[in-house]
């Protein structure tokens, strides 16, 4: 459905951000890796140039290596008038932080504060980064590798 | 009062900033409200009777079911994921398959594809029939005649869910999908009870359609009550009816096709109402257009095995691959719920790694901050009603 | 009082006729009558969370019914006699529904409808998840199912009007106990081959008593399932309500 990104779009793109699209061969499938200072200017060259104005998610891992714990940052808009997806993904390292797409997309609002709540990863300059699911008194991220998914919390369970 | 920011309203408006800011009431509605679908709570801040804030705290059914997700094996996530969208579990399996299938590249054969059509065209119907109930249940009130018209298509949702349950066994909670096809094969019967029931529903849909519309009260609390405009719902992320109905003309079942709906024409209603009368008109034209596609396709199921796998043996027997990563999406009666898919968990690869799962509800929800603004506490529940939210899926 | 088990009926009348001649003889009368009222128009307040409610409203709609027994569902925890909970109970849920109970007035019962509500179901180790609202107030009426079909809800109230008759009559009512009682493997080991062969052969026979798996349980299907009857989807229970 989304293979690999349209030949054209990735042109265009080129010509943007060399150093993301212009390399040799074809794209990695799973997501083009962007360095997380391109994260907004990829966002809104996206949203300006190329119509993709409908938001449609942000996904927030933890992957724990030998090194310690990384984290990527996958955004997927959508262009709705040929109802393509696009997406990329950000490499964050143990200390998650990354720009918010708020003053670009309205509705990262919730979304940034939903990967906040349960993954960790804090969205710069959000205006409101509070949890969305959990309690406001919730220790620890549940969707990282090292939180147990049985913990106790009492006197509730 | 600036309660607007970037010419549109304000959802972060500092109180202190607003005059009189003391002559103003917190009202709190929900978490245990009968209109809020489930378990929402919404923070109103009003001037006399007009909202100039609203905050609306989710997550009061958080079952944390994307750490599930990573605990169990593909095999054992269609239960899971039932449970999601519990107005519409059959399409949530078909979004959790349809998603393990791209990965895997299994192809699906093709009377389970019909099948699947069939099945997520009468969901949508059910789906919708219940929200209509719901929705004139909560503008109209029990006493105020809104009940009269949910008794009616609770009625018309029964004869759907029998259909269902002669298919797989089960009301709701089906568990009737599988990778690389279905499970259950259609019983003998099953088409003429599909058709006697669309019948009923189609000779019958008119009549619920002309109480709504030709009720002017009805007419008075949706017309020009909670707009959200096309930018705004496109930054948001609505999808689905509630995208449509601020006239954009967005519908996965057409335009990136899945199941057997490349082989179909599938008429998408579009409104540029922008509020909560249009998303009415389009749900109700999706009914029409609902009941059409399932008359189309039933008498068509071609011949064939419905799965291109084994059946499921044992719990360990699909292994996804390792580090790899894909959205997937499909169009639900809700809007497109997408799951995004990390191969290579525990078990051997066996269960998936990280499943976020793309809710259209949850964006739905993120629309009320805009859309109750200015508007005064009865039209909460018609616009909540009309943004037909689940709650299980927003909160998951 | 005329009986004091901690569910008669506080009225300042009671106190007017204690105190009257004769008054006793007429306290008792009142207490039955009272006590069968309660038990014939039971007002159910849905704590209404997850799947089951939706079974829930449909138990409430056409179909079923649940006006014929008397029966009003009310969303006030004040007006209303029995707390039906039906859907799971998060942490984040469980102080208002405690906080809910606590306002609903005497003589009140509750039902737990639905696995998630008795037990948690697939949820019971997850960590937002209250593992059965039992936890948290004394339940009745427990109703099995995942979602539970919407006449189950019906059963359940004769329980519960059964239960009430025979508190009425003075006599002890054994607490109905959580079912199933199955020995739960941990999430993440189901269906494990390592599993120890005890939980299995308990999950075994627990499967067995109910009926859903082991050879000798498995019927063949029906060849031809007939369609539903016209007479069903005419029925008029929908105007008379």
């Amino acid at each position: 459905m989304m293979g690999p990104v349209d030949p054209a779009l990735r042109e265009a793109l080129a010509k943007q951000f060399p150093d993301v699209f212009a390399a040799e061969g074809d794209l990695d499938p799973n997501g083009v890796v962007v360095p997380a200072a391109l994260h907004v200017a990829l966002a809104k060259t996206l949203k300006e140039s190329f119509g993709f104005t409908l938001y449609v998610s942000v996904i927030a891992t933890n992957f724990p290596t030998a090194e310690g714990e990384t984290y990527e940052v996958a955004t997927v808009l959508r262009n709705p008038t040929t109802a393509q997806p696009f997406w990329w993904r950000v490499r964050l390292g143990a200390d998650p932080q990354l720009a918010t797409l708020y003053p670009l997309f309205a509705g990262a609002d919730w979304q940034e504060r939903e990967q906040f709540d349960l993954v960790g990863v804090n969205f710069v300059d959000h205006p409101d980064m509070r949890r969305l699911m959990l309690s406001e008194d919730w220790e620890g991220f549940p969707l990282r590798k090292s939180y147990a998914i049985d913990t106790p919390h009492t006197p509730w369970r | 009062m600036n309660l607007r920011q970037r010419d549109r309203i304000n959802p972060h408006l500092d109180l202190d900033t607003v005059d009189a800011a003391a002559d103003l009431m917190a009202l709190n509605m929900g978490p245990q409200h009968p209109s809020t679908h489930g378990v929402l709570r919404i923070k109103l801040f009003l001037d006399g009777e007009v909202i100039i804030k609203a905050v609306p705290y989710p997550g009061y059914l958080h079952r944390g079911v994307e750490k599930l997700c990573e605990r169990l094996t593909c095999v054992q996530l269609t239960p899971i994921f039932d449970k999601h969208d519990y107005v519409a579990p059959m399409t949530n399996e078909q979004a959790l398959n349809i998603a393990l299938e791209r990965m895997l590249g299994v192809e699906v054969p093709r009377r389970a594809r019909y099948m699947r059509t069939i099945l997520a065209e009468l969901q949508r119907l059910a789906s919708h029939l219940l929200w209509l109930g719901t929705f004139t249940l909560d503008i109209g009130g029990t006493i105020g005649g809104g009940a009269s018209l949910m008794m009616y298509t609770f009625r018309e949702r029964e004869p759907i869910l029998d259909v269902f349950e002669m298919l797989t066994g089960a009301r709701f909670h089906y568990n009737t999908h599988q990778v690389g096809g279905n499970r259950h094969d259609i019983p003998d019967g099953w088409a003429a009870a599909v058709k006697t029931c669309m019948d009923q529903l189609a000779a019958r849909m008119p009549e619920y359609e002309e109480q709504c519309v030709t009720n002017s009260v009805f007419l008075m609390r949706t017309k020009g009550i909670g707009v959200i405009e096309t930018p705004l719902a496109l930054e948001l992320g609505l999808t689905g009816p509630n995208l449509r109905a601020s006239g954009v003309d967005l519908d996965l079942r057409r335009d990136a096709p899945f199941h057997a709906y490349d082989e179909i024409k599938v008429n998408v209603a579009v409104s540029n109402g922008c509020d909560t009368h249009a998303r009415f008109e389009v749900r109700i034209a999706e009914m029409y257009e609902s009941i059409r596609i399932v008359r189309e396709l039933i008498d068509n199921v071609p011949e064939g095995p419905i799965c291109s796998l084994k059946p499921v043996r044992t719990v360990n027997q699909i292994k996804l691959p390792e580090g790899k990563q894909m959205y997937t999406a499909i169009e639900t009666p809700r809007g497109e719920l997408g799951t995004w898919l990390i191969g290579g968990g525990a078990e051997k690869g066996a269960c998936p790694y990280r499943l976020k799962i793309r809710p259209p509800s949850l964006h739905a929800m993120a629309a009320l901050p805009y859309a109750l603004v200015g508007h005064t506490v009865s039209d909460v529940v018609a616009v909540l009603g009309s943004l037909d939210p689940i709650m299980g899926e927003v909160d998951r | 009082m005329a009986i004091d088990d901690g569910r008669s009926f506080e009225h300042p009348l009671y106190h007017y006729w204690e105190n009257s001649p004769g008054g006793g003889i007429g306290l008792t009368t009142l207490d039955r009558l009272l006590m069968h009222s309660a038990r014939h128009s039971l007002w159910f307040f849905p704590m209404a969370t997850s799947c089951c409610a939706i079974e829930f409203m449909t138990a409430a709609a056409s179909r079923v019914d649940l006006d014929q027994a008397g029966t009003i569902i009310r969303p006030t925890p004040r007006h209303c006699d029995v707390m039906v909970v039906a859907g799971t109970i998060t942490v984040k849920m469980a102080p208002r529904v405690k906080k809910l109970w606590d306002q609903m007035p005497e003589p009140k019962w509750a039902i737990a409808m639905g696995s998630c509500a008795i037990c948690g179901d697939f949820y019971r180790d997850i960590y937002s998840v209250v593992p059965g609202v039992d936890v948290i107030i004394p339940v009745d009426v427990y109703i099995p199912g995942c979602p539970p079909n919407a006449d189950q809800v019906m059963v359940a109230l004769q329980r519960l009007q059964e239960k009430i008759k025979l508190q009425l009559e003075g006599k002890f009512v054994e607490r109905d106990l959580r079912p199933g009682t199955m020995i739960y493997p941990k999430i993440g080991t189901h269906g494990d081959a390592r599993q120890s062969a005890e939980v299995a052969q308990a999950q075994l026979d627990g499967a067995r008593g109910l009926g859903v798996g082991g050879k000798e349980h498995r019927v063949p299907r029906p060849a031809a399932v007939q369609a539903p009857p016209e007479a069903d989807a005419t029925s008029d229970s929908g105007e008379q309500s």
